[in-house]
């Protein structure tokens, strides 16, 4: 179940001292800045799967048995490099190891605090539906977002940036 | 022209119906009304004259004056004497003819509550004098991580008398006050997962599995708007305010994110972010759902509306890799960056006159509180120190 999106994006810009809407402009200056989102794996948005209530269900777990997954500034794709990490959480479950996984979806410190929480949700869900598409049962994964509220690296720089934006496996 | 418009003072704080009202503008301060408290008699007592010392603060934050002590367009005249409780007589003059623009005596409060009667009395005068409502007896609802957890805080509006108001020892994100302003609404993890509770009341609103975040109660108190993923994807829902049970899903974005919701002050909008188109931008939506209206086109990043009672949309706005607030009509479609220095300035919160716009200002990673004039006065530090401080809402 790979989908393999291309996505286009226009920026449009705002002249510093401008003060009303005189329209934009196109510009790729803030290309580099954000990661196309071509070649990447499990779209979140193919599963319509439905999240089962998690009262009753753990709330925490153990997150030193898998590496987290990266992702791309402002991106919720699991790209192909990460994947394997997804794979690995995968199969544990399926042999029945564990019980179930709390995938918790965090974002670095720029862009609003609430838009940073959907993120964050989004990034948990495409790796839950990742792991939905390798044959893991739906009731078995809760997700969780911390949008940018528990950074993993203090830092303000892009090797802090990369390191945050990420997935967590707290399997219980 | 469009810039022109704008920057008409009365349109902002909606309409012109008490115009007539309006003193003359003269004397001192730029276009400020010069006011004279130099004759207003205290105590020899702390709270009356920390009282006097609020007062002429408050009337300078105002926007609408210039506080002096001789002179001036304005008198103000009476006492205010304090012992256990304060009492204050409050006689306001226009100066050129002795007209008599308000004159009242409130009645005696416990000492300790010298400000807010300090808050009330600027508020009578702002409204004496100008015929518009003031701010000075609202509340700023912030969140502050000097305990090292992140929790719920209230201060005046002013920036001081700051109380803590959640001892969760967890999150807090994107704290709202109910409409009548008696109560907040705000995200918490402290079981667990998020959801969003109500002050006052132990069990959540809504805990749906996966996000509950940025609930938003309607004007009329029946609904919260809120982002809940519950689908499979964060989505905007409206959700009984009562029971947090599922009233409809207002959008079906399989490819993106909504964050933010906000009421229109007649309570028949919600004004909400989406990336639906690839970057986030500001959407407009009717209540009962239907095709969602995009406010914002420029800019890379649109985010953390606020529609305040005057009708204006107060966002924050990313261009040039900086964060700044801009204000909207989402009638006539024109939209203006307020001007500010080099710092990120974020959500945005319309103060109660209609006026002012409280937000956060980042620097060197440090996060403070501001107060920013829409019409014309350089930007005021409210809160600062003691950690950072962010998300604030301004009471209604």
């Amino acid at each position: 179940m790979k989908k393999v999106i291309l996505k286009w994006f226009v920026f449009g810009v705002v002249a510093a001292s401008l003060a009303a809407m005189t329209g934009c402009k196109k510009n790729d200056a803030g290309a580099d800045f954000y990661d196309t989102e071509a070649n990447m794996i499990g779209d979140p948005l193919m599963g319509d799967t439905p999240l089962i209530d998690p009262l009753g269900l753990p709330a925490d777990g153990n997150r030193d048995l898998f590496p987290p997954v990266y992702f791309a500034y402002d991106s919720s794709q699991v790209n192909p490099e990460e994947a394997g990490k997804v794979e690995d959480v995968a199969s544990a479950l399926k042999r029945g190891r564990h019980s179930g996984v709390i995938v918790e979806g965090h974002g670095d410190e720029r862009g609003s605090r609430e838009y940073n929480l959907a993120l964050g949700e989004r990034r948990a869900l495409a790796v839950r539906d990742y792991l939905i598409s390798l044959g893991v049962d739906p009731a078995t994964i809760q997700t969780k977002s911390y949008g940018e509220e528990q950074p993993a690296d203090m830092g303000h720089d892009e090797s802090a940036w990369r390191k945050n934006r990420r997935a967590v496996f707290a399997i219980y | 022209m469009k810039r022109q418009w704008f920057i008409s003072g009365a349109l902002l704080t909606g309409g012109s119906v008490l115009a007539q009202r309006v003193i003359d503008i003269t004397g001192t301060g730029q276009g400020k009304i010069s006011i004279n408290l130099g004759s207003f008699k205290t105590g020899s007592d702390a709270a009356s004259r920390n009282f006097l010392a609020v007062l002429k603060a408050d009337l300078n934050r105002s926007g609408y004056f210039s506080v002096s002590s001789s002179g001036g367009a304005v008198n103000v005249l009476g006492q205010a004497a304090g012992g256990s409780q304060i009492k204050a007589d409050v006689h306001v003059y226009k100066a050129a003819n002795r007209q008599k623009l308000m004159g009242k005596a409130y009645s005696p409060v416990s000492s300790g509550l010298y400000r807010k009667l300090a808050h009330a009395v600027a508020d009578d005068i702002v409204y004496a004098v100008t015929g518009k409502k003031g701010m000075a007896s609202g509340r700023i609802a912030v969140v502050g991580n000097r305990t090292g957890r992140k929790e719920l805080y209230v201060c005046d509006m002013d920036g001081k008398g700051m109380r803590q108001i959640t001892k969760d020892r967890s999150i807090v994100v994107g704290p709202r006050w109910t409409p009548d302003g008696k109560n907040l609404i705000y995200t918490s993890y402290k079981r667990g997962y998020p959801n969003v509770y109500l002050t006052g009341r132990r069990d959540p609103i809504t805990r749906y599995g996966g996000l509950n975040a940025s609930g938003s109660i309607s004007p009329n108190g029946k609904y919260m708007a809120v982002i809940l993923s519950v689908s499979g994807n964060p989505e905007l829902w409206l959700v009984s305010a009562g029971s947090g049970k599922l009233v409809r899903r207002l959008t079906s974005t399989k490819r993106g994110n909504e964050a933010s919701p906000c009421w229109s002050p007649d309570g028949n909008h919600i004004c909400y972010v989406s990336d639906s188109s690839g970057r986030p931008q500001i959407y407009i939506i009717s209540k009962d759902g239907g095709r969602p209206a995009r406010l914002t086109s420029s800019g890379t990043e649109n985010v953390a509306p606020n529609w305040g009672k005057n009708g204006y949309i107060a966002f924050c706005t990313r261009s040039g890799g900086r964060y700044r607030i801009a204000i909207a009509n989402p009638k006539a479609r024109t939209m203006r960056v307020l001007e500010t220095d080099w710092a990120d300035y974020e959500d945005p919160s319309w103060a109660p006159d209609g006026r002012h716009i409280v937000c956060s200002r980042t620097s060197n990673y440090r996060s403070s509180i501001y107060l920013l004039d829409t019409l014309k006065d350089s930007p005021v530090a409210l809160i600062s120190g003691s950690g950072d401080w962010y998300s604030p809402a301004c009471s209604p």
